[in-house]
């Protein structure tokens, strides 16, 4: 216990030293923030729901980035500098370092969501019940697991480079697709159909919805539930195949 | 007798390509062995094998009598792999705590710094701003971080300068004046020759010796004798000379192996052949190697 303890710690300060952690968790979603709530009028009817509906969006769109970049990035550079070779002979269990892996992500999740949640309060009073405040973290928290599992499947790629490119498309295609950007009801229909079938989609209406007063709808919780199965079983295919070589 | 390594008639391959075929050896509690042979002699795989990274596809090896993979291995070995392994975004402090957090019994940080030459201003750097020679130093920091009983080294003085390789092999023996079991791979036939009490050679997937030095050399660099012949001799005449184990040719000169040089000079004379600038040399390990190694090239006829 002590042992992961200790590796959670490392690889926590691991990801506060990354700049791009920084800067695309942390800053670029406040920013966002700051900007559709504040700055450009979007004409909504009413504020206060807009201000807790985006940053929802802003909230889930920090973590879903460092759940695919941080992540995926993270393991192509472990591998490529020889470090994942070099833990395979010490002590230290497989399972006890992908778990210490997955903790301290959720650890730092856990950390970006209070810090964009506090900006929100900041920036705009933004006032939640006590109930409402801990479910959205929670499903923010719980309903990241298919990006972390697209992580791991950015993780099997043989490039820092090419992991780093297509992750940074992939995510952003997400976001924008779907809704975190704008919301869904602005696209065409036909798109609305689409985009509703997205993980970036459910993963942010689940959010939209608790702040609205609801709960999330079935259909996410089960789309969610479906591509994490996917991804998963994706991404063990293809370091399975990688082993056998 | 305590074997600490055992190999028990290893095979892998390739796309088909015999990368280790059929190796067998058992190695004993405080040797110090090398591995040698040329590149793609199946060292590297031998190596990965023996530490349970890679599954061999016939016959089975063991540590201390043990699956390597089990936890009660691992804290009792320690290696440092060909390319070097870093975790970025930490200093080498912190991985130096880290992994010394894996062990039950690990050797302190400053024992650590003095074994492998890493400085106190290096300590403070991260992982990924070291160069090249410091990132070395704390791999081996980390392959010692344990206090392993049995080390692996794959090709340790790939990229260092002549200083730095010669405070490496001072710790290694070091450390098996303190009982240390150490393997290392080479293509330094030097290395091999000066650090290693036995060397098991490599050639294709195949052991081709496995001895002491001074044995190898005994038994694989006869003594040769060698000379300029002005027609283009064939080479059985060369044959029929007494005690020859083997004749080749490189370039202009024809070589003669034998165990007793003197008898074969005795014949040279008496045939008078059209021969001149006649050699005779004492084997050094580096021509058994060539020797070993070149097989497939060597002209013949």
């Amino acid at each position: 216990m002590k042992i992961i303890a200790a590796q959670c710690k490392a690889e926590m300060t691991r990801m506060l030293r990354n700049k791009y952690f920084v800067f695309w968790s942390l800053f670029m979603p406040i920013l966002f923030y700051y900007i559709f709530t504040r700055v450009v009028n979007t004409g909504t009817a009413d504020q206060e729901a807009w201000q807790a509906h985006y940053l929802m969006s802003m909230t889930t769109f920090s973590v879903m980035g460092s759940s695919i970049m941080s992540l995926g990035i993270r393991l192509v550079q472990e591998r490529t500098q020889g470090w994942t070779l070099y833990m395979r002979i010490t002590p230290l269990s497989h399972t006890a370092y992908f778990f210490a892996k997955m903790a301290s992500q959720t650890l730092i999740h856990l950390f970006s969501i209070i810090v964009i949640f506090l900006a929100g309060v900041l920036i705009n009073d933004v006032s939640l019940s006590a109930g409402v405040w801990t479910m959205s973290a929670l499903w923010i928290l719980a309903a990241s697991a298919p990006f972390l599992a697209l992580g791991t499947l950015v993780g099997t790629m043989k490039r820092v480079d090419t992991a780093s490119g297509v992750s940074n498309v992939v995510y952003m295609v997400l976001a924008v697709s779907g809704g975190m950007w704008m919301p869904v009801e602005v696209f065409p229909d036909l798109m609305q159909r689409i985009v509703k079938w997205l993980p970036s989609y459910s993963f942010g209406n689940g959010a939209w919805e608790i702040a609205a007063g609801n709960l999330p709808g079935i259909s996410s919780i089960l789309i969610l539930i479906g591509y994490s199965i996917l991804f998963m079983m994706f991404s063990n295919y293809i370091r399975r195949k990688q082993e056998a070589v | 007798m305590n074997e600490v390594v055992s190999v028990q008639h290893v095979s892998k391959s390739f796309k088909n390509e015999k990368a280790v075929d059929d190796v067998s050896f058992g190695i004993q509690a405080g040797e110090i062995v090398a591995i040698l042979g040329p590149n793609g002699a199946g060292k590297t795989t031998t190596i990965l094998m023996m530490l349970g990274l890679m599954e061999p596809e016939a016959g089975f090896s063991t540590l201390f009598g043990s699956n390597p993979k089990s936890r009660k291995v691992r804290e009792r070995i320690g290696a440092m792999f060909q390319e070097v392994s870093v975790m970025d975004g930490l200093t080498c402090r912190e991985i130096l705590a880290l992994v010394r957090s894996y062990y039950p019994n690990p050797l302190p940080v400053s024992e650590l710094t003095a074994l492998t030459g890493l400085e106190e201003k290096d300590l403070k750097k991260r992982a990924e701003k070291l160069s090249g020679g410091q990132k070395r130093r704390l791999n081996f920091a980390l392959a010692l971080a344990g206090d392993p009983d049995l080390l692996f080294f794959d090709e340790p003085t790939v990229g260092m300068d002549i200083s730095a390789r010669k405070s490496f092999w001072d710790t290694i023996r070091l450390l098996k004046n303190r009982g240390k079991t150490i393997i290392f791979t080479t293509h330094y036939l030097q290395e091999a020759d000066d650090v290693a009490e036995r060397i098991i050679m490599f050639h294709k997937g195949r052991i081709v010796a496995d001895g002491k030095p001074e044995v190898l050399k005994n038994k694989l660099a006869r003594q040769t004798v060698s000379f300029v012949a002005e027609n283009r001799m064939p080479l059985e005449e060369c044959w029929k000379l007494p005690d020859v184990k083997d004749v080749y040719r490189l370039g202009e000169r024809i070589y003669i192996l034998s165990d007793d040089s003197d008898r074969v000079l005795e014949a040279l004379f008496q045939h008078k052949w059209d021969i001149r600038n006649i050699q005779t040399e004492q084997g050094k390990l580096e021509e058994a190697f060539d020797h070993l190694t070149r097989s497939g090239k060597r002209e013949v006829g």
